[in-house]
């Protein structure tokens, strides 16, 4: 199979990159693919927190790409599920530590022993978002149904353009359908008519993805988390398998809206 | 290419239809009078401006470029060419839009943080999101959603229009004019408008096309 390099984006901060990253590798690792997160949020790293690897770390991806141990020798393997591994961020450096050029070898390197390589990037529009898709070959942009969180992924879609990445779908996290159906939250019609790209997933709001990432063991772990549930739906989707957009919701009207949805991001 | 000033019936006219852009018309004209030497001192010249449409500050133009060689121009005339409601019919968008020599076409929908500048008009075959911003010295068409940020007339033309498939900008500017949707009023038409400067103000209408 060719490996796929995926940076999870979104522009602004706390949305649930990490939360995303974590969640499809760890999924994805459960089907059987051979997987590999990289944190290059250098100076904020915690991809290696939510998946409960902190205590392993010896060399990050700065050491990585200054030659100051081989690639092998930093990544860290999840015992947990054969095939999942992590290279971790340097805690203690900037992101100027790292170079475009530097990251597009080092996906590049890594494409050779994995089938999914899924980049965290970090929040912004700087050094630290450039060095990140600087090798992805196509991008999930996370949102929140808010405002600003849409207006900053329609900001980064363009940069992702600009920088020939034309393909990127959208995950909308933290939807709260209660909160949609009162008319109190941004609905996924308005979000996808703004944005105008393809719909890879819709994640609840669930408390699940906050006490796991406490105790470092994604959600998708988790049997009875909706969260966890709709990032295996995910996981499958970017596989290549068609997996319909499941309700959030009970009522046959809301999965009727899916589908003429999924028709419009055709 | 036909002359761009003629004389018949011993009146003088400006025929628009004679060349493509307003730049020619200006070159053109000022190369004739050059050639025509005090031939035509003193004569009032009007426009025929077939179906397009100057601005005020093209008016101004062309009565420089006149009165620079002894001539001036017809009032009479010149009225006629942006009051389109004296011919009777109901004047569609094109006749209306004051001309402009380029227009600039977008195939893209410009998202946050974008921005788009031409002298003249411009088209875009997309979306104008939030955050997104178009300026024009012309005419500004957007044939998807305007949600973001537009100026038409940028460098004064009070007669530029700004018309889109679904109008709800975050702000619309024509010249030195600057509206914006009234606050905390969700309006939703399902329907293309036109925005433009009446009676000293930004007026939004029905797009007829
Ligand atoms: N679906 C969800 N339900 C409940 N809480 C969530 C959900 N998704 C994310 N969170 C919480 O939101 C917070 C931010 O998530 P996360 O760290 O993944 O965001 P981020 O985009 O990586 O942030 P940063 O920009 O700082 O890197 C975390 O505390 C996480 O537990
Ligand atoms: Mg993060």
């Amino acid at each position: 199979m060719k490996s796929r390099v995926l940076v999870v984006t979104s522009g602004k901060g706390g949305v649930g990159k990490t939360t995303t990253t974590a969640n499809l590798g760890t999924a994805l690792a459960m089907m059987g693919k051979k997987v590999v997160l990289l944190d290059t949020d250098i100076g904020l790293r915690n991809l290696d927190v939510v998946l409960g690897l902190e205590n392993r770390i010896v060399f990050d991806i700065v050491d990585v790409v200054n030659a100051k141990c081989k690639l092998k020798q930093a990544l860290i393997r999840d015992k947990r599920f054969e095939g999942l591994c992590l290279l971790p961020a340097a805690q203690t450096k900037d992101k100027s530590a790292v170079t475009p050029h530097q990251m597009k070898n080092l996906t590049n390197e890594l494409r050779s022993d994995f089938d999914y390589i899924l980049v965290d990037c970090p929040a912004g529009i700087e050094q630290g978002f450039r060095n990140a898709i600087a090798g992805a070959d196509d991008a999930i942009v996370v949102a929140t149904p808010e405002v600003s969180s849409v207006r900053d992924a329609d900001r980064i879609i363009g940069l992702l353009e600009a920088a020939g990445l034309n393909k990127s779908r959208l995950i909308i996290n933290r939807l709260r359908s209660k909160m949609v159906k009162r008319g109190d939250m941004m609905n996924i019609e308005d979000i996808l008519d703004i944005l105008s790209i393809d719909l890879l997933g819709v994640v609840p709001e669930d408390e699940v993805i906050v006490i796991s990432t406490n105790r470092g063991e994604p959600a998708v772990m988790e049997n009875a988390s909706r969260a966890g549930a709709a990032y295996r739906r995910i996981a499958r989707r970017v596989t290549g398998e068609e997996v319909p957009m499941f309700n959030l919701d009970d009522s046959n009207n809301i999965l009727d809206r899916f589908k003429k949805l999924l028709k419009l991001a055709r | 290419m036909s002359a761009v000033l003629k004389s018949s019936n011993g009146k003088m006219q400006i025929n628009m239809q004679s060349c493509r852009t307003f730049a020619e018309i200006k070159d053109q004209l000022e190369e004739q009078l050059k050639t025509a030497g005090d031939f035509w001192l003193g004569g009032g010249v009007s426009i025929e401006t077939g179906h397009k449409v100057l601005s005020s500050k093209q008016l101004e133009e062309i009565q420089t470029i006149l009165s620079g060689h002894g001539l001036h121009l017809q009032t009479n005339d010149s009225e006629a060419s942006t009051g389109f409601e004296s011919s009777g019919h109901d004047p569609s968008l094109f006749e209306q839009l004051p001309y402009y020599e380029d227009t600039a076409l977008i195939c893209k929908s410009l998202r946050s943080g974008q921005k788009i500048f031409t002298e003249g008009n411009v088209v875009i075959l997309g979306d104008v999101n939030p955050g997104a911003e178009v300026v024009a010295g012309g005419n500004i068409l957007v044939m998807g959603s305007l949600r973001g940020m537009v100026h038409a007339g940028v460098f004064g033309d009070d007669a530029a229009l700004v018309a889109a498939y679904r109008l709800s900008p975050t702000q619309l500017r024509i010249a030195s004019h600057i509206t914006r949707p009234p606050d905390g009023e969700l309006i939703v038409v399902q329907c293309p408008e036109l925005a433009r400067i009446r009676g000293g103000k930004v007026c939004i209408e029905k797009l007829k096309i």
